[in-house]
């Protein structure tokens, strides 16, 4: 078997070139920073990751569409003169979804690389925490955002067919997904914070479902009962500042885009409420910036 | 060399409230490898996260390839790479995705990303088990990916932090032999910390030494083993031949100590220093008293000298 023993001469051999250098063109910080969070959006929908990891947040968005889907078949086949339900209040309808879906994909943002300590190689990179910190809210507030807008869209490609008011219906899902960009920057904020400081996936999910989902459901009692029980008025309104979604609702009320409150938000209160919704959506960033920066530094 | 330093600091201080972590450091760290040591605690861990701008210094300056590490630590970061000590690896990932990712992380394009990450795993000997999630690989494996990572976007210069801590004797001594190349063979420059100085002995070619936040020592590694003029001699028998032979010694004008087994003598005066009139001398005296000499040899010092040096200093 002679030919079988290695002669550097024959064709077909693989050398061990050394090593080798790299001179090509290196990416500025935008162009790291776009693909961080182009990584961080597909891995919140489990993209890039296994496939149990996918599960999750298709289930959740199928589960979101489906009734936005049977909405458009009855609109287009009865011929109704308007959606049964608006835009806006449909996300609200489907909170317990969206809330699910933030409470499950944030931790993939937030916990991982502080848990496994990953994060200091990010940030032995060009990125520096603050950046690295608002470019994971970016992918989660965008990755949020879809989750909203995607059935949105459905219904209002199901207006268009049925043939509804084209100038009335762009007005009114404009306005939604206005609304869309403000609650998906409050919610993830919520739940990235949440999920920035308890590294225990198990953990940040019910700590975020608590802050999303129970205190929601504590606010929408208070504010009905101070409506059906007190004579004071506003303080149905004032609590409805106390939950990323009760604010959405005020404010998507106060902006007649079709949801009802217990009582309406109207004078003083939208300007409140709006505050009170940036206020909450910078004073969460600026928490994970602080985390962020603290863990690099350990 | 006529080289700038890769590394040079300036009286860099850094506090954590009481605890004195890094104490008026002034240091040039040049090519090739230069192996930074001290017990657990000196500051070796310290100063890298102050020199890749993670932490801010108490006081004093440093520069980094020439950059300024309060100015210009993200310029400094795309040019170095970083192998912490402790696990950073998520477990549900390949070695090969995530060194890729790395790599983007970097600022390397896609296709680029992925060439040099299987290049760079190749270096560091991870071969088909680069596909498997990373929490099933053993430490040897971890250290390895690791340092892929530190290397892959193919740095003028890495910190690797106590890269052979938790491995085997075997994998240590792979370990060692790759940070040589990386240093020599790559042309990459290495700030390597251990807490084992006969690691960093057989590496580097540079040692600093720190101890309690303190520059102890900086120098060549060639320097601290340099021979140092004493002499060890070894006779046939027991302590007394042994004491006997240092007596005899000692009356002919040498400073001698027993050591061992062995009679440690001093440097000579400079007469018997000449043309190896001392090893002359002390066969002679040998002869002499009857005695079988079995070894003379010259005295090299150790890394750990240095330790004791500064202990007795302190």
């Amino acid at each position: 078997m002679s030919d079988l023993t290695p002669d550097s001469g024959r064709p077909g051999v693989i050398h061990d070139l050394g090593y080798r250098h790299f001179d090509g063109v290196r990416e500025g910080t935008p162009a790291i920073a776009r693909n961080l969070f182009v990584t961080g959006l597909r891995h919140a929908y489990g993209l890039g990751r296994s496939g149990k990891s996918k599960v999750m947040p298709f289930l959740l968005l199928a589960m979101s569409l489906l009734p936005a889907t049977i909405v458009v078949g009855v609109v287009v086949l009865t011929g109704l003169g308007e959606l049964p339900v608006s835009y806006a209040d449909y996300t609200n309808q489907t909170q317990l979804l969206v809330s699910l879906f933030a409470a499950s994909q944030a931790p993939v943002l937030f916990s991982r690389d502080l848990r496994h300590r990953s994060i200091v190689l990010y940030l032995a990179r060009p990125l520096a925490a603050p950046v690295f910190a608002l470019v994971r809210w970016l992918s989660l507030t965008l990755a949020i955002l879809l989750f909203t807008a995607i059935p949105t869209v459905v219904l209002f490609a199901g207006a268009m067919l049925s043939g509804l008011d084209k100038s009335d219906q762009t007005t009114s899902v404009l306005k939604a997904i206005a609304l869309q960009v403000l609650l998906a920057m409050m919610v993830a904020g919520v739940s990235g914070l949440i999920s920035s400081v308890s590294l225990r996936r198990g953990f940040a999910v019910v700590g975020s479902v608590m802050a999303l989902i129970v205190l929601t459901g504590i606010v929408t009692v208070m504010q009905n009962i101070a409506y059906y029980e007190g004579d004071n008025e506003s303080v149905s309104v004032g609590v409805g500042l106390l939950s990323p979604w009760s604010l959405y609702n005020g404010l998507a009320n106060a902006w007649d885009a079709g949801v009802d409150t217990p009582v309406p938000v109207n004078g003083a209160w939208v300007p409140a409420y709006a505050i009170v919704a940036v206020l909450l959506a910078a004073a969460c960033l600026l928490g994970l910036v602080a985390r962020f920066r603290k863990v690099g530094s350990r | 060399m006529g080289h700038p330093p890769v590394i040079s600091t300036a009286g860099l201080t850094k506090h954590y409230g009481t605890v004195h972590a890094l104490t008026d450091l002034t240091v040039d760290v040049g090519e090739g490898v230069t192996g930074l040591v001290g017990a657990n605690g000196a500051g070796k861990s310290t100063l890298i996260k102050i020199l890749l701008g993670l932490l801010e210094p108490t006081g004093g300056h440093a520069r980094v390839l020439g950059h300024d590490i309060e100015q210009e630590s993200q310029e400094i970061r795309r040019l170095v790479g970083y192998m912490p000590e402790h696990d950073c690896l998520p477990p549900d990932v390949s070695a090969s995705d995530f060194v890729v990712h790395m790599a983007r992380m970097s600022g390397l394009g896609a296709s680029a990303a992925r060439e040099r990450a299987a290049d760079v795993l190749r270096h560091v000997g991870l071969d088909e088990e680069r596909y498997r999630p990373m929490g099933g690989y053993s430490t040897g494996m971890k250290q390895r990916a690791k340092l892929a990572q530190a290397l892959v976007h193919d740095p003028r210069l890495v910190f690797l932090d106590e890269p052979t801590n938790g491995l085997d004797p075997a994998a240590r001594t792979d370990m060692l032999r790759l940070v040589q190349r990386i240093g020599s063979d790559f042309g990459i420059a290495v700030l390597v910390t251990s807490h084992l100085l006969g690691e960093l002995e057989q590496v580097s070619d540079h040692v600093i030494v720190l101890d309690g936040g303190h520059l102890l020592r900086s120098s060549a590694t060639g320097e601290f083993l340099q021979r140092t003029g004493s002499l060890l001699v070894e006779v046939v028998g027991t302590e007394v031949e042994r004491d006997r032979l240092g007596e005899a010694l000692a009356q002919r004008g040498l400073t001698c100590r027993p050591r061992g087994a062995m009679v440690a003598i001093d440097p000579p005066p400079p007469e018997l220093a000449e043309g190896g009139a001392v090893h002359d001398l002390i066969r002679d005296v040998a002869a002499d008293l009857g005695l079988g000499l079995m070894r003379l040899q010259p005295d090299r010092r150790h890394l750990e000298d240095v330790f004791l040096e500064g202990g007795a200093r302190v």
